[in-house]
């Protein structure tokens, strides 16, 4: 089978997106995938045999088009445009749209209707954008992959434990960009409940991004600024040890998509406490992983971190993956998407 | 009942209180007197969650340390039991009533901040001697206080607080005023002297040293709107359909059949719309002789394949039935007699439990006082000049109200004027009732802290003062009169905390329309009143509206 793969970036890019296109070709191992990127921001390392990457088309707006008059010519099973934003060069082809988040939570001006399917990260996306779009084609739900190999339970890092000063302390953890223009993540909501926690308990804000002094002046204006960590930007080959200095990973956002970073703490044996209100809920299997919390409400998300952080203290030893975990893992990635492609090529 | 400062509970008094009580709860009861006869627990029960016996209150915890009577519902129950399972507690009932326990165990007085539901309890905790009462954040549920200096009593009702026998029934002049200014009787006044409503959004304790002690807010409408972000990731009507969806799922928690009050009204379908999904529906409309919204109702129930029931009201049932309302109506009000029909209706379906879509317009903004008071604050001259263009009664008084929020509310909510109030009351009991209301200062408190916009300050008056005094007044005496439990999914403050972001700025109803069939949506706003000026003989009374003549009716029962 062909497949055309419309994507923003994947090899050689950063972050979320960049990683579920990757693991979406990976998944598709018995197709020939020809992937045309918009943006290539690193090296860009071997993609694998069956994926053909159009490195060239990033190089500005006249390679790109380039790159899509030539795939015109081509002939395709089936298209996949992997951002909405991609759209209005895609429908042309009828494609299979993915979206992963807030792209797709407001209304715009967009030729949905055109699209053969919807592929989304989590039901809260589909829904959200069938509801301002009136979509009724066929949805299919796509939840991220996490490779549990890459993680698991580690000893502590001294040298972290003595760079951020944890010793004697109970670590709450939130992996994210600080974006000012979001502000969607719930640093603000963590820090204004750490008043009301022990002491001991400390947060750790992991991520780089334009927010931090506008965070550090809260927690000052809160009194509780000793006790607010910034990591700022840190390594991929740090990123697990990192997590496996948390006692409780918590995140009581209102803009994530899905929430890979909540499979990224589990998979380190760190309990996770995830939002109502956006894709971090079905991350945690509605509850069944990890504690749900409303992210308007203080008194809950404090009431989630004293139960989490109690529990463990009955229970030192009791640090595990949860069960369910492998709901999300590559195998069962690919094995959906197969069938999702499988039926939206027919 | 606690004698915080000597003697002891007359167990006669606390079972007359309780048994003024028994239409709100006709399925179980119950009281309890300590050893000392100091404190005393009284209970009526609907049993809607936990049918069985282990629901009775007042109801102990399985320590035998703490107990509690508790008028309400508590919709995050669940949820809430099974934290408190994680940490080891342990429960003898199915019931919200028990988790109220384990979390005042756990929590002490913050376990208010977790609750999503209505509610009013009392929790003697006899490990300390001392009594922990709350009231939910909105007022959905009643709770009125008398205190003498020697005893507390408290109780769902006024005048179950006076049926003991010990607490005055002298008028308090501050509740006469309020109820011909407003048309209810704003709290914290009751219309009894001796009684006052204790506080939404508060709590306290009472103990034998002290009396009420460590009162603590833990909730404000107003704050809600002044710390919302102004931030929409999500389309505004999206957002507000699937939030609405969460909270009616919320509401359907129960173990009996529910049904929902239907008007050919946008809240109530919406409502509807969503709840027919989940369960099977009952619906019930109202339909007058005069006047009737029954058939787009009825069209509409069919579509969603709902049990419909559309309920014929006529004059001779009016009349037949008036000395009841006024006999369970707990405080005058000139409102609650649709609530009372279709409450009755529901009972005599056999039905204790029913949604309603009250709460729809102050939530979303659908009242015309979302345009007309924040115009009258900013162009007091200008509405002044149409007013008098227009005569209408009330613009004289612009130049003293027009400027203030809190004034302009009053010119457009109020009933009667205050230069009208000797009249009616006498000239004594107005000018005291005026200098006890002090209503301007009595509605600024609903809006400090400032909510910060025009609508928030707009939606938090409406639902501090009209919607708690009067709708949710109402629409509790009225439903309970037939043992009818009626829950509000609009009024529900996790559905505001979530809103509010994008509502600071503007409401907007079409949100909860969009997915309603033409025929309701394209509908102009109407009222869900009742043909009382056709009814009730009502007497012509000069420039006054037929609702004017019915406060006097009603305050003659009263007075």
């Amino acid at each position: 089978m062909n497949v055309l793969f419309l994507v923003t970036d994947a090899y050689g890019g950063y972050g979320g997106i960049a990683l579920f296109n990757r693991e979406l070709c990976a998944a598709l191992r018995d197709a020939r995938i020809t992937v045309i990127p918009r943006i290539v921001r690193g090296s860009v390392p071997d993609p694998p045999p069956h994926v053909t990457f159009i490195a060239e088309a990033a190089n500005g707006p006249a390679a790109y088009l380039r790159a899509i008059s030539n795939a015109r010519r081509a002939k395709w099973d089936l298209i996949i445009c992997g951002h909405i934003n991609l759209l209005p060069v895609a429908t042309f082809w009828r494609p299979l749209l993915v979206v992963h988040g807030i792209e797709a939570w407001k209304k715009r001006k967009i030729p949905i209707a055109q699209c053969r399917g919807i592929v989304s990260v989590s039901a809260l996306t589909r829904d959200r954008m069938c509801g301002w779009s009136r979509y009724a084609g066929p949805a299919y739900v796509l939840p991220n992959a996490v490779h549990l190999e890459q993680y698991g339970i580690r000893e502590q890092r001294a040298d972290l434990i003595a760079r951020y000063r944890l010793e004697g302390k109970r670590v709450l953890l939130t992996v994210g960009r600080l974006d000012s223009a979001e502000r969607s993540k719930g640093f603000d909501e963590v820090i204004d409940v750490l008043r009301d926690l022990p002491e001991d308990v400390v947060y750790m804000i992991a991520g780089g991004g334009d927010d931090a002094s506008r965070l550090q002046a809260r927690a000052r204006e809160l009194g509780v600024a000793s006790r607010v960590i910034f990591t700022g930007l840190f390594g991929e080959e740090d990123k697990a040890d990192l997590y496996n200095l948390a006692d409780v990973y918590v995140m009581p956002s209102r803009g994530e998509g899905f929430g890979f970073v909540f499979l990224e703490a589990m998979a380190c044996g760190v309990p996770a406490i995830a939002s109502k209100l956006d894709g971090g809920r079905e991350a945690l299997l509605n509850g069944k992983l990890g504690a749900l919390v409303d992210p308007t409400n203080r008194a809950e998300i404090r009431a989630a971190i004293l139960e989490t952080l109690e529990r463990r203290a009955l229970a030192p030893s009791s640090r595990r993956i949860p069960e369910g975990l492998e709901h999300f893992s590559f195998e069962n990635f690919a094995a959906r998407a197969q069938a999702i492609i499988a039926r939206a090529a027919v | 009942m606690f004698a915080y400062r000597s003697g002891a509970i007359d167990r006669a008094e606390l079972e007359a209180i309780t048994a003024r009580m028994i239409p709100r709860g006709p399925d179980a009861g119950g009281t309890w007197l300590s050893d000392d006869q100091r404190i005393g627990l009284g209970s009526r029960r609907l049993a809607i969650i936990d049918l069985s016996a282990e629901g009775t209150q007042p109801m102990w915890d399985v320590q035998r340390e703490l107990v509690i009577v508790f008028n309400g519902e508590i919709y995050n129950h669940a949820e809430l039991r099974a934290s408190l399972t994680r940490g080891g507690a342990q429960f003898h009932s199915r019931t919200d009533t028990e988790v109220l326990l384990g979390l005042y165990r756990r929590d002490g007085a913050r376990m208010t901040e977790l609750l999503r539901g209505m509610f009013a309890f009392a929790i003697f905790d006899t490990r300390m001697r001392r009594m922990f009462v709350a009231r939910d954040p909105y007022g959905i549920k009643p709770l009125y206080l008398a205190d003498d200096g020697a005893t507390i009593r408290i109780a769902s009702e006024v005048k179950a607080l006076t049926a003991g026998g010990r607490v005055s029934n002298a008028i308090d002049p501050a509740g006469a005023a309020g109820f011909f200014l407003t048309g209810s009787v704003p709290e914290p006044f009751t219309i009894r002297r001796h009684v006052r409503a204790i506080e939404p959004g508060t709590s306290f304790f009472i103990d034998e040293e002290r009396g009420i002690n460590e009162q603590r807010r833990y909730f404000s409408i107003a704050e809600v709107f002044r710390d919302a972000k102004d931030d929409a990731l999500v389309d505004p009507a999206v957002f507000v359909r699937e939030r609405l969806e969460e909270s009616v799922t919320h509401h359907l928690v129960a173990d009996v059949p529910v049904g929902v009050f239907l008007s050919a009204g946008i809240d109530s379908s919406a409502i509807a719309r969503i709840a027919a999904r989940k369960t099977l529906l009952h619906t019930f409309t109202l339909s007058f002789t005069e006047f009737s919204e029954a058939p787009l109702a009825e069209r509409f129930a069919r579509e969603l394949g709902m049990s419909q029931i559309t309920r014929v009201v006529g004059r001779d049932e009016f009349l037949g039935d008036l000395p009841r309302i006024f006999e369970r109506m707990d405080q005058p009000t000139i409102d609650g007699v649709n609530t009372w029909f279709i409450s009755k209706a529901a009972h005599e379906a056999g039905i204790k439990l029913a949604l309603s879509g009250l709460g729809g317009d102050e939530l979303l903004g659908g009242y015309p006082s979302f345009r007309n008071v924040p115009r009258m604050v900013r162009f007091p001259r200008l509405a002044r000049v149409v007013g008098a263009l227009r005569r209408h009664p009330k613009a004289r008084l612009i130049r003293e109200y027009g400027g203030t929020y809190a004034g302009a509310y009053l010119l457009q909510r109020g009933l009667f004027l205050p230069d009208e109030l000797p009249d009616i009351l006498g000239a004594d009991v107005a000018r005291e009732g005026m200098e006890r209301l002090q209503p301007l200062e009595n509605f600024e408190r609903a809006i400090e802290p400032d909510p910060g916009t025009p609508f928030g300050r707009v939606a938090a008056l409406e639902s501090s003062l009209y919607m708690r005094n009067q709708l949710l007044r109402d629409a509790d005496w009225a439903s309970m009169a037939h043992s009818v439990e009626v829950r509000t999914p609009l009024v529900d403050v996790y559905l505001l905390r979530q809103l509010a972001p994008m509502l600071a700025q503007q409401g907007d109803k079409s949100a909860l329309a969009a997915d309603l069939p033409d025929y309701l949506r394209d509908r102009k706003k109407t009222g869900f009143f009742v043909p009382m000026k056709e009814w009730g003989n009502l007497p012509p009374d000069g420039t006054s509206t037929r609702m004017r003549s019915w406060a006097r009716r009603v305050w003659e029962s009263f007075a």
